[in-house]
């Protein structure tokens, strides 16, 4: 039976919508196929890792019957991909095989029962239902989302915390050592609700989200949250447990405070990285009256030595950093100036961008 | 031209308190005076034997031992659960009784510490007489017994503590040391095993006097780095410093399983929980930043037991599955114990400092 026949892309930009997620080796054999459902014109794909689901759709399933099969997603993306753009392809179910052809290319891939396919109960009841444009939401991740912490131990930093409350909705990422703090004004005024979104949700979402003005609409339910965008439908587990407080370590009232130009900042310090240890990666930020030096060292005693001049008349200090820290930060916000303050060697830093009090960056230092 | 001085022999003292936890029990309940005593867990939950008494050595029963075993090698012991807060306050007490003659005291665990005595002017510098009056004091004040050796060194000390136990006093003085050594049988050296000693006696070696007619070399090809230690030992040379800051050397946290767990997916299941009372307890110990080493330790249903490890500065949980692999199928066998833990290296002290404190 005829599946679909459409311009290869038509199948395969839907498939690779999808297909993210898929883990290359899965104790379940199942999950490392896409369901493909044809119900009349409309051919869904699916894929699951059991903890996020992403659905999409390709249009234009040839006649009016219903069928449904999964097979090899990787496979099936590869041959796609190496096909020439825009030639036609066809998809036909055969006995128990999926045949896809391309002019003179045939492939017979093998298949597994649609029924046997793991999908995810969708909640009944939500907490908040939010709506915003695909680039509020995309920016807010990517302002944050770097921070994360990756296969940590504390579980719940493996992820981002997102907080809607009355008109904003929050999102925070740390790894213990750094936070990340972005907010967005919502359109209307929800209900607290505060949610864990895995790291593997949020990669997913950044990389699918377009930056256009287009809706994303957010359904947060106690152990689940649906994201749908575009033809997206993206339904991820939450992580369960407690993020720590990060209003307590967001720094008020460090007195030292000094605009810095970001590119300036980073060039420097990429620079100043290139001899800093490979263990430790520190730097030293040394601010002086007019002045700011960025200092580093490595285990063979060479020696960076950077100076910006900026306006400062405040109390001198010698503070040691991370240097990947500050170049996240820098790299992930787009502004021309970046604000800095400090308290002593022993305390957090706090970044922020000028007349914005909606995002937060705290770092804390390394003895040096 | 001038000789340097000999080196002035150093007074070390070792003090041990006679199987302290039991002894405890048996000041506070007079009643199980006489009787076998055991403080460990219920051989229904599995537990083992934390010390027992003299009455229950008699037996057959030693610490370590299941208590199972125990209770099937003298059916009338009295098996008591540890009750640590009380063993933790007469330690303190003890400690401080060490620390009035010397600050160079370096506790081993709640009861033993070796003491470096050899600046105290107590007693005109009599170590023998610090050794008494430390004996009587803990008496005194804990209303316990204790053993104490006195010698020029921390090995010779320790040997000598456990020579007239209990309540005993032994004191090897410097010019006896060759002698006291010599005799010395190769099972009493620190480091020599059950496995180390069969392989000594196999080779002949029986006493040290036996070991010293061993070159060097051929003491390393035998054994290795520890032939070394060996070489030294056996003619009682023991160079450690008495060092009251005891360097922490890993953090770990383990659990025995009232029922074993039968494969690696029960062990996948566990270590979870596991992990994050080992992430507690690092943070507790501020030592993050010193993390060096991870390692999974299994003990499985035939006692056997493994570890497996790898280099690591962070608390990874996949590392730690794939160590659980590693072990699991070293033994393949079901699972009596897990443990999971980092070893640290303070030369690594990362400065990084935390966001959220402990």
């Amino acid at each position: 039976m005829l599946l679909i026949k459409t311009p290869r892309d038509k199948i395969l930009s839907p498939l690779q919508s999808v297909c993210g997620i898929v883990e290359k080796r899965h104790t379940l054999p199942i999950l490392s196929n896409v369901l493909i459902e044809k119900d009349g014109e409309k051919l869904t794909m699916l894929a699951t890792d059991i903890e996020i689901q992403i659905k999409t759709h390709a249009d234009g399933a040839a006649g009016a019957d219903k069928a449904a099969v999964t097979v090899g997603a990787r496979k099936l993306q590869d041959i796609l991909r190496s096909l020439p753009d825009g030639v036609e392809v066809s998809l036909t179910m055969e006995d128990k095989r999926l045949q896809v052809r391309a002019g003179k290319s045939r492939f017979n891939l093998q298949t597994l029962p649609a029924e046997d396919y793991p999908r995810m109960a969708q909640a009944d009841q939500s907490q908040a239902q939010l709506e915003l444009t695909q680039r509020q939401f995309k920016r807010l991740l990517g302002l944050v989302q770097y921070a994360m912490a990756q296969q940590d131990i504390r579980y719940y930093l493996n992820g981002l915390l997102l907080v809607v409350t009355g008109e904003e909705m929050r999102v925070v990422a740390t790894d213990g050592h750094r936070l990340a703090f972005a907010s967005e004004e919502l359109a209307e005024s929800q209900a607290r609700t505060e949610v864990i979104l895995p790291r593997k949700t949020v990669l997913e979402l950044s990389r699918l989200l377009a930056d256009n003005d287009e809706a994303l609409n957010i359904r947060l339910a106690p152990n689940q949250a649906v994201f749908r965008f575009g033809d997206i439908e993206l339904v991820s587990k939450l992580i369960d447990g407690k993020f720590p407080d990060y209003e307590r370590v967001i720094p008020q009232g460090h007195g030292k405070i000094v605009t810095v130009p970001r590119q300036t900042l980073l060039q420097s310090l990429l620079r100043a990285a290139i001899l800093t240890n490979e263990k430790f990666r520190g730097v030293r930020l040394v601010l002086a009256a007019g002045s700011l030096k960025i200092i580093s060292s490595n285990a063979d005693q060479e020696e960076a030595l950077e100076e910006i001049e900026v306006d400062y008349n405040g109390e001198a200090l010698d503070i040691g950093f991370n240097v990947t820290y500050l170049l996240d930060v820098l790299n992930n916000v787009s502004v021309e100036n970046v604000e800095c303050r400090f308290a002593d060697a022993n305390s957090s830093a706090l970044i922020t961008l000028p007349d914005n009090s909606r995002f937060k960056y705290v770092v804390m230092p390394m003895r040096i | 031209m001038l000789q340097p001085a000999a080196p002035r022999p150093r007074k070390i003292i070792h003090c041990d308190c006679d199987c302290f936890y039991a002894a405890i029990e048996m000041r506070d309940d007079p009643s199980l005076r006489g009787r076998p005593v055991a403080v460990g867990g219920r051989p229904e939950t599995r537990g083992v034997v934390a010390t027992c008494n003299y009455e229950a050595r008699r037996f057959g029963v030693r610490s370590a031992m299941s208590s199972a075993q125990a209770l099937r090698r003298c059916p009338e012991l009295i098996i008591l659960p540890p009750a640590m807060e009380k063993y933790r306050a007469a330690s303190q007490q003890i400690l401080a009784i060490y620390r009035d003659y010397t600050d160079l005291v370096e506790p081993l665990s709640l009861d033993e510490a070796y003491l470096d005595v050899t600046g105290a002017h107590h007693f005109r510098g009599s170590a023998t007489r610090i050794a008494q009056d430390i004996k009587a004091r803990i008496a005194r004040t804990v209303g316990i017994t204790a053993s104490a050796g006195v010698a020029p060194n921390k090995f010779l000390a320790k040997i000598a503590s456990d020579w007239n136990k209990p309540d005993g006093l032994y004191v090897v003085r410097p010019e006896d040391a060759d002698a006291f050594v010599a005799a010395l049988s190769v099972d009493k050296l620190f480091g020599v095993g059950r496995v180390t000693a069969a392989k000594l006696h196999e080779l002949g070696a029986h006493t040290c006097a036996d070991l010293r007619t061993w070159p060097l070399v051929e003491l390393q090809r035998h054994f290795g780095r520890f032939g070394l230690r060996l070489y030294e030992l056996c003619r009682g040379i023991d160079e450690r410093e008495v060092s009251p800051v005891r360097v922490r050397k890993s953090v770990s946290v383990e659990q025995t399983y009232a029922v074993d767990l039968p494969d690696l997916a029960a062990c996948l299941a566990e270590l979870a929980p596991l992990l994050e009372q080992l992430a507690a307890r690092v943070r507790r110990a501020g030592a993050e930043g010193e993390i060096h080493k991870l390692f999974v330790k299994l003990r499985f249903a035939d006692f056997s037991r493994t570890t497996a490890e790898c280099l690591g500065q962070t608390l990874d949980a996949d590392q730690y599955r794939a160590l659980l692999h590693t072990a699991f199928s070293r033994g393949g066998l079901p699972v009596r114990l897990l443990g999971v833990g980092v070893r640290l290296d303070e030369g690594a002290q990362a400065p990084q400092l935390p966001l959220f404190g402990a």
